[in-house]
This record gives structure tokens, sequence and C-alpha cells, in this order.
């Protein structure tokens, strides 16, 4: 089943800037929820972090297994997290080569679709957004989109949008999902309750309404209004229900002692500094996951053709300047930044217990870069890597190493097949691949 | 008149019982004969035909289900009941209980004359709901494309409360619905208004307002050839016939700007002309006279004059450099804007560089240099190619000592043919655009956002004042909806604005603190350093300095300007959304309305925290969630006369409808949608309460387009093809042609037919008699019909579709496939359809035991008709059969997809012979139309008024109804069987204007309907 995606009615509303989307109370879900209490099945997260414009590939290599593997220079910050940890070569997605660099080569790199020139702007779902439809309706916000990197709508040389470089989480094939830049921002929408509020609200007003109209009118026609109010306040408690769910797992959580991470709303305005931009995002998704407001997120430190800067890393050039000299040390600490970023991430997730594990153990972080090498615009394999067990549907640990398989065995999208897979989506094709990735 | 009604007719005038005297005759008349007779069969754990006549003990129940009873005194006048080969009952038993029968309904139609009967509230059905949001929002959105399907009332429509439902999981659906709706808002300026996609993302409210500077440019006649035409039949106008016409006429004519005519004619006419202009003025004289209207091979030379024009103006413009600035890139912003002012303030110049003497050397062709790298300007390069061009080009050398005179001549022809009416995009090789289509509007920049507006030419020359003001308006508006200029200034800021510190191209300033990159402090302080780095060197280009300060107070200007009209926009959106909510409610708002919106809003805002424009498509959300907009609820009104029936001693109460009310009933009768404005006028001053304005309005609704919504979900409940559409019972590898847009054609011919029969005001009988139907190309192509528009939108009338095998609505294809199981044509289900669906008669339905035809005709043993002939011999089956079977039989001449053919699927030719109940012989859809016409007209014109009526009043149809039928059919023998009439006999009918009033206690109970 390909889910068609290009239907009128989305599931969910997109709150403008606010890089999140907005779950709506679907019953099925809403009733499953409101009558399972929270089960010894932990829920699965899914998060992705991209560095724009590629690594040094003199320093991105790993060898060996468990406590035994090695880590090359730029993913040493990785160590302490090693055992969950995948990391993955030569994957690549195709409809992304051959059309001209930078926004041609990111446009659905998390969807392998075929992307457009010019005016009208056309990509594919992104597997972050597949993976929210599904699971997204039972927490507050489906999803949420970060960035530290302001996006970019001009057009590149090639005549492709620079919305393809800005943006890698993708609701319709024809509107990326906006991604929200203030930490504050993304700060009130997550822990605002804002959807399901608002739901609230409106069942409400209509409900005083139709009480005020059953008033004026005749006793048969009462009978259909009542039906009406029936239905809003049978609406309305499931969504009250499910909002008092939530505040009691989050209380539960409190009672016990758990070292629930607290943390204050971040000031308002867009941080001067870098490191305090990345961190404050990183803080947000893992409260986010932790206390299920969402289960997917994904975060560009920095976005394709960044023109971001370094100062506090002694690199002199812009980021993507700095790219085209991608074996240089320059180049290689930027990388390291990045993946200092995501091991943050990581180990904040793997210090929140979950049961038996953490709730790192019951996710997979991604981290992705568009290119392998930036100054050869070389996509034909991509810098990767997996942390976190899925919940155990995921071995870590590993090496996987794909550049000798043939090209159709070595294709991003058979991995985001198998990913979605372990999220219970199964679906007979995606992107450009109809099969899983074997190994994974 | 029909059958039925003549029996009732004929019987009812001598009888004056009362009610105890008829119940009692139902205990010593009727019981017995039915007990004796009857019971036998219909009695049970399974009657005979689901009905157990044996159940009915009491009048009223004989009442309730009248209709049933109905159909016993039918069968018994007709002797058919009992079934042969058992003997019918003797007469003189058989007649008391046919005029008892009788005497029940006289009575309840007496009781109940003019009774509008309980018309539910209803919420609107899917159909209404989509056309309703339609009609609200300018977009055809479709919300419910993915709802459930509506299920019908016992009349077979969907608008009924008896019907129409509301759950949880449906209201959830509806409040998705709202939600995307509301996702559509476009909040201008000055007003709230809906866009054909959603608006919450950047991209989205750029590419809606791009698209609409796009349009408004595109559509402008820009195009100098239609001018030339224009001039020619000026100068030509005797000879044309039009001596009148001046050069105003013929430009409102041929739709050009009445501005620009008359400079083009001067010109062309002028005297004392050199060079290019005089050229120009040969090739017009040179047009022929017309002994008619322009040939298509003087278009040619019109074309040819375009040509030349556009050829000089292309050779001859003026290119502009952008101020170079030492240490600043070549396209920095600044300095890029100012080259492309340039050009957007000299269109009508002429670069005099562009022309040489005879004496002068001849320009030797350069090789064109690569294009550029990045951020560097491409004028240079383009130049070159320019210089190329112009080197070939004769017409641009003139006479020595006339030089002066000749740049007066390419001056003028400059100043009436500018080298550009607007710039729709810019590539990055600007103004080169032979690279890099598509990029609508832009400025030209690299990489960064940015747009440009060079329109000058345009406005100057083409558009009036009203056309120009509304280019301006949308310029502003696609910064407000887009916010180019805020998006613009910060993506410079983040990626390019650090080149004026010397690091490089594509880099960015560091991030202000405690400041908005968009704020005044900012700007200026770049503004501030972009000045210095131009006077730090003398040799930089004196403009530049002209140039970087345009630039930032401009941005200023701009940026400010637009915080400053976000909040004067914000109470004119409230005042949108006020009138929305009005439209919405299809009522004037009370101030109890106005206040519930206003402080739902300022609740959002205030306790939910929520930003302008969230809080006003969560408001938008409410309004459309809201009873008053998915319920239809008459309410009552504020009279309590009685009603104005004869009898005091009638037990039903009713009393007029307010005149909203009416206007509502009468829209979604009529369009299924709400009312409109004028509608509204009307009610609102009660003037639609009148009958000639009540009959104004409904003639004047029924040739609105939107009546389409009437003959869609009318006709396609009716007929029982509503939900066609979504069919997908074709075998499509056995019928490759039947592909979705042929499905949607077929669906659509039959709605076409009843639209114009209604706008047009034909004959309802031209419905089954008429030879026409309704046709586009792909539907064309299926029947075998020539048609010569090709665009698949265009529908044509086809007169003489009999010739195909078609006319009317029988043998139309849609039918013929929705009453096929697949791989066989299907005579039962063909004629079962005709015979109830058009024609009204009841037929129960089949025994549960029957043995099924073979499911693929091309190999079955015999054919259908024959399979059909041998059930038929069988009396139990036959009783019903042989009321349609032929009339199934009469359509074999064409397969399951509604194909004409002479031989089945196996081969055998078809034989479509038949004989009609009665004895009447036919052969194929004429033989059936003959018999319709000569037998079954009446029966015809009965079942569509009845159907037409459920459908209007929202309800199934009861027995007090008759008398309205039967009024409907005098006036519709009276009127030639005119479609308007039955309609305006429905809407002023006193169950169209009226509403029952609650009672006390009432023994009436429900009277059932009709199906």
């Amino acid at each position: 089943m390909i889910r068609k995606l290009r239907t009128p009615l989305s599931r969910r509303t997109v709150l403008r800037g606010a890089g999140c989307t907005v779950a709506l109370p679907w019953l099925e879900a809403m009733s499953a929820y409101a009558n399972t209490p929270p089960a010894s099945a932990f829920p699965k997260r899914f998060g992705v972090v991209f560095l724009g414009n590629g690594i040094n590939e003199d320093h991105w290599y790993a060898s060996g297994e468990g406590k035994a593997m090695k880590l090359s220079k730029t993913l040493g910050p990785l160590e302490p997290l090693k055992e969950k940890v995948n990391v993955i070569e030569g994957l690549y997605v195709k409809a992304l080569t051959g059309q001209g660099i930078h926004p041609g080569q990111t446009g659905s790199i998390l969807s392998g679709a075929k992307i457009s020139k010019g005016a009208v702007i056309s990509s594919g779902v992104s597997i972050d957004q597949m993976i929210a439809s599904k699971v997204g309706e039972e927490t507050a916000q489906s999803s949420i989109c970060l960035s530290c990197d302001p996006p970019m709508t001009g057009y590149h040389e090639t005549n492709f949008s620079l919305a393809y470089s800005s943006h890698i989480s993708w609701q319709s094939p024809d509107s990326p999902v906006p991604v929200e830049v203030y930490p504050s921002l993304a700060w009130d929408n997550l822990f605002d309750n804002r959807g399901s509020l608002l739901n609230i609200s409106v069942l409400d007003r209509v409900k005083d309404r139709a009480q005020a109209l059953t008033r004026e009118i005749s006793a048969s026609d009462k009978n259909k209004l009542d039906e009406y109010l029936t239905s809003v306040r049978e609406v309305e408690k499931r969504v009250e229900g499910m909002r008092k769910e939530k505040s009691t797992a989050e209380d539960a959580a409190k009672a016990k002692n758990r070292p629930a991470m607290s943390m204050e709303r971040p000031a308002n305005g867009m941080p001067a500094d870098l490191r305090q931009h990345s961190k404050l995002m990183c803080d947000i998704i893992a409260m986010a996951f932790q206390t299920d407001k969402t289960r997917v997120a994904s975060l560009l430190i920095s976005r394709d053709l960044s023109a971001m800067y370094y100062p506090f890393l002694n690199v002199t050039m812009g980021h993507h300047g700095a790219s085209h000299y991608n074996n240089n040390d320059a180049y290689e600490r930027i990388a390291r930044f990045h993946v200092e970023q995501y091991a943050y991430l990581a180990s904040k997730l793997d210090s929140m217990k979950e049961g038996e594990g953490t709730v790192l153990d019951n996710s997979c972080l991604m981290f992705l870069s568009n290119l392998w090498i930036g100054r050869k615009h070389d996509n034909f394999r991509l810098p990767l890597l997996l942390t976190g067990g899925l919940g155990g549907t995921l071995k870590t640990g590993r090496v996987l190493n794909y550049l000798e398989a043939s090209a159709d065995n070595r294709k991003m999208c058979s991995l985001y097949l198998s990913l979605m897979d372990r999220f219970g989506l199964k679906l007979n094709s995606f992107g450009d691949s109809t099969t899983r990735l074997a190994g994974i | 008149m029909s059958f039925r009604s003549t029996l009732f007719a004929t019987l009812s005038t001598a009888l004056a019982y009362s009610a105890p005297s008829l119940e009692s005759q139902f205990d010593t008349t009727v019981k017995p004969f039915v007990n004796k007779y009857c019971v036998g069969c219909h009695s049970g754990a399974t009657p005979a035909a689901q009905f157990d006549i044996k159940s009915y003990n009491t009048l009223g129940s004989v009442v309730r289900e009248f209709p049933r009873w109905a159909l016993v005194m039918e069968r018994l006048h007709a002797k058919d009941m009992p079934p042969k080969p058992m003997k019918p009952a003797p007469d003189a038993e058989v007649h008391p209980v046919v005029e008892w029968i009788q005497a029940v309904r006289a009575q309840e139609i007496k009781r109940f004359a003019s009774d509008p009967g309980i018309v539910p509230a209803r919420r609107l059905s899917n159909a209404e709901y989509n056309y309703s949001i339609r009609d609200l929002t300018g977009q055809d959105m479709q919300l419910t494309k993915e709802f459930p399907i509506d299920p019908a009332n016992p009349a077979g429509f969907d608008n009924s409360g008896e019907s129409l439902t509301m759950s949880a999981a449906l209201l959830n659906k509806y409040l998705t619905a709202a939600r995307e709706a509301a996702s559509r808002v476009v909040f201008q300026p000055d007003r709230l208004e809906f866009a054909p996609h959603p608006m919450l993302v950047e991209t989205d409210r750029e590419k809606y307002s791009v698209q609409r500077i796009i349009n408004f440019y595109y559509s402008q006649p820009t195009r100098f050839a239609p001018y030339f035409e224009a001039s020619w039949r000026f100068k030509h106008r005797a000879a044309l016939g039009k001596p009148a016409a001046t050069l105003n006429s013929i430009a409102a004519e041929m739709k050009l700007s009445a501005k620009y005519l008359p400079m083009v004619w001067q010109i062309l006419n002028e005297p004392g002309a050199a060079g290019p202009i005089l050229k120009l003025q040969a090739m017009f004289r040179a047009l022929p006279a017309p002994s008619a209207e322009m040939k298509d091979a003087d278009k040619i030379l019109c074309q040819e004059m375009d040509d030349f024009v556009v050829r000089i103006r292309a050779n001859t413009g003026m290119q502009h450099l952008a101020p170079r600035v030492r240490g600043l890139p070549g396209l920095a912003q600044p300095l890029a804007n100012w080259r492309n002012l340039q050009y957007a303030l000299n269109r009508r110049k002429f670069e005099p560089k562009s022309i040489r003497t005879e004496a002068d050397p001849k320009p030797e062709i350069k090789p064109v240099p690569r294009f550029p790298g990045l951020h560097q300007d491409a004028v240079p390069r383009w130049i070159t190619v320019m210089e190329n061009a112009r080197a070939k080009d004769e017409d641009l050398v003139v006479p020595n000592a006339q030089r002066d005179r000749y740049v007066k001549a390419f001056e003028r022809l400059a100043d009436v043919f500018p080298d550009k009416f607007y710039v729709s995009e810019r590539g990055r090789f600007f103004p080169d655009d032979s690279t890099d289509k598509g990029r609508l509007l832009s400025a030209g920049y690299h990489n960064v956002h940015g747009f440009y507006r060079d329109d000058t030419a345009l406005q100057e020359l083409i558009l009036d004042d009203k056309a120009k003001a509304e280019l301006d308006r949308l310029w502003i508006e696609f910064d407000f909806v887009g916010e180019y200029s805020a998006r613009t200034w910060v993506q410079y800021f983040v990626n390019q604005s650090g080149a004026v510190l010397g690091k490089g191209a594509e880099s960015g300033s560091p991030r202000p603190e405690g400041h908005e990159i968009t704020g005044t402090e900012v700007i200026m302080g770049l503004k501030k350093l972009h000045l210095e780095k131009a006077a730090a060197d003398s040799t930089n280009d004196p403009h530049a300095e002209t140039a970087i300060v345009r630039h930032f107070d401009g941005y200023d200007r701009t940026l400010r300007s637009l915080e400053k009209m976000r909040v004067a926009a914000e109470p004119r959106h409230l005042d949108s959304l006020l009138q929305f909510a009005g439209k919405a409610y299809r009522r004037p708002l009370t101030a109890a309305d106005r206040d519930g919106i206003a402080s739902y809003y300022k609740t959002l805002r205030s306790k939910n925290e929520l930003s302008h424009e969230n809080a006003v498509r969560e408001s938008i959300v409410s309004v459309l969630m809201a009873p008053d907009f998915l319920y239809r609820i008459d309410l009552p009104g504020s009279r309590t006369t009685t009603s104005s029936v004869v009898k005091p001693t009638t037990p039903v109460r009713s009393e007029p409808l307010g005149a909203l009310d009416v206007a509502n009933r009468l829209s979604y009768f009529l369009w299924s949608s709400m009312p409109d404005e004028e509608l509204l006028k009307h009610a609102q001053s009660g003037a639609l309460l009148r009958p000639n304005v009540l009959l104004a309005q409904t003639r004047r609704m029924m040739k609105d387009p939107r009546v389409r919504g009437f003959a869609t979900e009318f006709t396609g409940h009716w007929l029982n093809f509503r939900h066609f559409e979504k069919s997908n019972s074709v075998d499509r590898s056995r019928f490759p042609e039947f592909t979705d847009e042929l499905r949607e054609a077929m669906f659509q011919e039959p709605v076409r037919m009843v639209e114009d029969a209604i706008a047009t005001n034909r004959s309802a009988l031209d419905l089954l008699l008429g030879k026409h139907t309704f046709v586009n190309p792909v539907l064309a192509k299926f029947y075998g019909m020539p048609v010569e528009n090709k665009d698949p939108k265009q529908w044509t009338r086809i007169d003489d579709a009999q010739k195909y095998g078609r006319g009317g609505l029988l043998p139309m294809a849609v039918f013929l496939t929705l009453n096929s199981p697949g791989l066989r044509t299907s005579p039962v289900k063909r004629g079962y359809w005709v015979v109830q669906k058009v024609l009204g008669e009841v037929i129960p339905p089949p025994p549960p035991v029957v043995p099924e035809l073979p499911h693929d005709e091309s190999t079955s043993e015999r054919p259908v008709r024959e399979m059909l002939a041998k059930h038929r011999e069988v009396p139990l089956c036959a009783g019903c059969h042989q009321r349609f079977d032929s009339f199934g039989l009469a359509f074999e001449g064409y397969g399951p997809v509604g194909n004409a053919r002479t031989k089945d699927l196996a081969g055998r030719p078809v034989d479509t012979a038949v004989t009609y109940p009665g004895g009447f012989q036919g052969n194929a859809v004429e033989g059936l139309r003959t018999f319709v016409h000569q037998r079954r007209e009446k029966d015809f014109v009965a079942n569509m008024s009845r159907k037409m009526l459920a459908f209007a009043l929202n309800r199934s149809l009861q027995l007090s109804d008759e008398a309205l039928i039967d009024m409907m059919q005098s006036r519709a023998a009276a009127t030639g069987y005119r479609m308007q009439p039955l309609i305006e006999a429905i809407v002023t009918s006193p169950q169209f204007l009226k509403k029952r009033l609650p009672e006390a206690s009432t023994a009436a109970g429900a009277q059932k309907a009709r199906p």
C-alpha cells in the first residue's frame, strides 16, 4: 500500500512558522489510547540530525563491533555511546544524483522523490513525516522540525529552488514543513498543548451555541440538534481524556523521582552563539521525547549551502566555503562539532530511564549529510549514523558497509522502508526502492 | 391522467364516509375478504412479496402504510391478484374493498390537505456542504471527498433529516475539514479571502501571490501585431462595413488597450517619418484593402511588422551595468538593484550607440565570452551578444548626413514600442533570458531569494488607472502575504551581508544581539558600512552611493510600512470574519452572534496566546463547526396564525415560513447550496414572500449556472447514478475504452441534459423522447459522434443524436453501464430501472431464491433474452418480470458499457424486438420511446414530479401531497410539460412555504410516503 498523501485533507495542520505539526484526535487512535494504560512497550521515537555539505572524508570511518569498535576523529564524540551506534557506509539517494549540485542533491534526502526545477517546488513526503502520520496522532504534536540555520528560498544556478536546501522534512509533495528557528517558539508550541486545547475551545464554543439554539427550536428539531450535541460532547470527552492521561503520566514520572529533565523556557530571539542555539534545540527535542509530547523530530544544525560561521572553532571561512576545502582540518572541526551535538542529544536521551532501558534505547536517532566530499560535490555515498535500538528492533554497535553492494542494494530508501517497518508502517515502495535494506 | 389517479377520481366523489364507519367497514368488509383470498400467501414468517397483509389490524395501520394498500387496490382492479393459475375473486366481493381503500385515501387527504409535513432539521449533506463551501469561500475545495456516503431517505434522496445523522466520528471529520478550509485563508491588508491551496507555509504564500501577478501580466494585451491589425481595421472601417467605428470601439472589440491603440495609430500614420518608422509605415500601407475580415495571410504580415519592431527594439534597447564598488561583489544586492532600476526606467529609451552611419567602419563580430562566474554581472557578456546582433542588423545603418534625424526616429520608435512591457522572469544571466526558465518575478540574485518589479512600460502605455491600481495592489499584497521584502532581507543578512566586511560573497553577518534582523538599526548599520565602502575608493562608480542609500532606505521604509499595515489590517480581518460568519449562517448576524465571535477571538488571543492569524483561523473553524452552518433548521416563525385550511377541526396546524427560511429552501432546492446576496436581500426585506418576487427569483435561479447542483444531486439520486464516478465494476481489461475520463463524461451527460432542460425551459418529455444529447470530446468519441472542439471541458449539444443511437436519457451510456453486472448486459436491471426509477412503478424485490444468470455473456450458451424468456414461464416470477423484462430487452443493442452493438459478446446477433405490457410491440429504443409516448407519458411526469417534490421538501412524500401532485399534473399538461412551471408549482405550494407546528397530541402519527 502506498499511502497517497496528496489528499486534499491532511490530518494535521501546521502552525505557521512553528515547525511542528499538530495532531487532531482521531477516534480510532484515541479510543485505543483511552482504554490502554501506559504499556510496558514504550513508544518508539524517530529523529534526524542534519549536517549540510558533507564531512572530511579522511576522518570519517569506523571498524570493529560493540565495545571493540574503533572510531575516527570526527566520530570520536560518540565513544561513550558506541555500543548503541550503527555506522553505515555507502548508501545513497539515486534521484538526487546527476541533476546539479546542492539543492538538486538535497531536495528529497529523506524521501527519494524526484524534485522539480523552476517555480513549482515538488518533492515527496519524507520518512519522518510518514512516521509522524502513523504515530503522531497519539501525541500532542505529531512532529517537530527545528533548524539552527534560517531557511533560504532563492534559486540556485541549477534552477532548483533553495527551499530544497533549507528543508529536509516534507509533509506533502508541494510543501515542506516550515522549520522553527527560534528556540522560544519551539518551546511554546511544544509545551503548550496547543492542538488539543484548541480543539476543546472550538468544541466548547459550538456546544454553547447548539445549546442556545436548542431553546429556540421545535421539539422535533431538538432531536436532531441533540444528536449533534451528543457528538460534540463525545469528541470533547475523548480529547480531554487524552490530555488528562498525558499529564498524569508526567506527574507519575515526577513522583517516581526519575531523573526527568527539567528545563526553562528559552529566552526570546535567536541565540547569537550557535553552540547555545543547537544545545537548546537538542534539549527541546530530548524533553519532547521524554514527555511524549512528540515522537518525531528533525533538526538541521546547518542546512545545505549553509553560510554559518564557527568562530569558536577557529574557522575563518563560512560553512559552505570551508566545505570546498573539506579535507582540511578546519572543515573536520565543523563536522565534528555537528557530531558532538548529535552525541549530546543521544546521551541526553540515554540518561532518561524508561523501563529497563532508556529513551535512547526506544529511539532511532539518525545523523545524515547530503554530501560525502564537499569539494567534489560527491553524493554517491552519504555519511550516515543511526543511534538507538528502537525498542529492541534494531541491532546496534555495528559498522555496516554497503560500498561494495550493487546500486540496487545500497539505497537510502531501502533503509527508510526497513525503519518504517519497525514503526508498523509497512509500505510496498518508498522513493526509488521496493526492497528492504539487507543486513539492517 | 394516470391510471391510478383516474381510478381514484371516479370513485372518490360519491363517498362521504366518516372515520368510525371506515374503521368498522375494515372489520366487516375488508378483513374477511383478505382472510379469504390473500392471507394464504401473504402472511406468516416469509410472506409473499414481503407483504404480510394479515398483520394489518386497524385503520391506523392501513393509513400508516397506505402505499401498500394502494398497490393492493391496483392489483385487485387489474385482476392481477390472486395470480394465475388461481382464479380471481368475484367482482362483487372485490368492489367494496377497492371502494373502501379509496375512501380511506380521500379521508386522509382531506384531513391533511396542504399539510406541509414534518421536515426535520437536517445537517448539510456531503454534496450540500461542498457546494456551500464553494459559494462561501469562492474555492471549490471538495472537503467531503473522503467522508462516508450519506444514506438516502425512502424517497431516495440524501438531503433529508429522515436519514442524515451525526456521530462523533463524523463530527471529527467535519473538524478536519473545517481546519483544512481555515488553512486556505489569505490575510490581505484589507480583507480575508481564500486560496485554492493551503497558505500556511511560506513557499505556498509566495506561490499564491506570484501567480496572481503573473496571471495579471499574461492577460494584458501586449503583443504589437493585434494593434497593427486594429489600425488596419480603423483605416478600412468603411470598407469593412463599420464607418462609424472609432479607435476606442475597435480596441474594445479586440480587447486591446484603448490608451495604447491611438499611439500606435499615430506612429503608423504621422508625416515626416524616417528610418525604421518609415519602413514600418510602408509595411502598414502594404497591407491589402479588405474585401471581408483580415485574411490569415495579412495577419502574417502584421506579425512581420511585429517581428520587425521587436528586433529593432531588442537591438537598440539600453543596457545597464551595476555600479562597481571595489571590495563588493559585482552583483551585491544594492548594486544589482540599481542596475535593475535603470532597466525599468529606460524601457522606452534608445541606445544611441546602437546605430551607425554608412561611413562608420563595419563593426566586427566579437567572440562571445563565456557566461560569467558566480556573483558577476552577466551584462558585459550580454552587451557583446547585443553588439554582434547589431552588427548584423542592416536597419541600424543610417545615412551619413542624417544621423540626427534618424536618432530622433529611433527615439520616437522606442518611445512608442518599449523593449519590454514587463519582466516576468529573470534567470541568473539576466538580461539574457536563454537559461533558467521559471524564476518568476525573480530579481536575478545569485542563490538568495529576491524579487524585482519591472513593469513601467506596461503601466505607462497599456494600463488604465483602474488596472494600474489593481497591479499596484497585487504587488503590495505580495509583500503583505508572501512577505518577500522581509524574507529577502533576512536571507541577504544571513547569507550575503558579510561581503561588505570583506568576508566574501557568500557570507552572512554575525547575528545581531538584542535587535531584530529586520529592525531599522540593523538595516542602517549595513547601509553605513556600504557607504563607507563606496567612499573608500575614488574610482568607485559615483552612482553607487545613490544606489546604496536608495536600497537600504527603501527596505527600512517598506518594512516599517508593512508593520503598520499589519496592525491596521487586524480590525479589517475581524470585519471580514464577521461578514464570513453572516454568509456562513445564511442569515443576518444578531448582536449575540457578533459578540460571541468577537469574544471567542479575544479569548484565543489572550488566554490561548494565539497570534492574530491563528486566532482568526480558529475562529473560522468555529464558524464552520457551528450548527448555524452545518444544519438547516426552519425556525418557528414569529407569526402564530393557524393554517388556512378550511376545516377548523383539522388536527394539523401550520404556519408560513419566514422569508429567510424560504430563501434557504429555495437555494438548497435549486442549487443544493446557500442563498446568494441577491436572494438574501429579498429575504431580509421580506419581499421574497410576495409571489411575484418569489417567482422572479426562482426564474433567475433556474437560469443561473449553479443550477448544475440541482441537476447533479436530484437527477443523480433519482436515477441512481450519483456515485457512478466512484464505480469500479467495469472490467477495464475487457473494456479498455472505459477510462476515468470516459466515466466522468458518462456521469455528466444526464446532468447537462437536465440542466439545459431547466435553463431553456424544455418539456420534461424531451428527457425521454428528445432526439438530442450533450457530449464532450471523450464521450463523443465513444459514441462515434464528430466534434470540432477537442477541449475535454467543452460540452456540445448534438441535435441529431438519434443517428448514433442516442437521444434523451434512456440510451445514455451511464445508465446502461450502471445497470450491467460487468461482462454481460442485464435486461432485468435495465428494465427494472426504466420501470421503477423512470416511470415510478412500485415493484417488490425479488424472492430470495433466484438462480443467477451466467456472469460472462461471451461464454454463455444462450443469449440472455432466451434465458429470461424461460424465466418468465414460471408464474411466480412472471408476475413481476412481465412488467419490466421487455423494457430491458429493448436495450440489447447496447453492450455492458453502453456501447452500440449488433452482436452480443458471444458473437450472436442481438434481437431487440419486444412486446410491452398490454401488447404493444416495439423495436429497440425507438420502440420504447414510442411506447412511452403513447402509453406512459403521464406516469413519467407524475413520477418525476413526485421525486422533485420530495427532493425540494427534504422529506418523503405523504398522502396529503397527492393533491399537489395532481395539481402539478394538470398544470404540466397545460404548459406543455415544461420544466420551469413544474418547479414553480413546487415553490409556490403550501408544502414548500409553510412549516407544520408542533401539536399537543396527535393521533395522526407519521403518514407514510410513497417511495
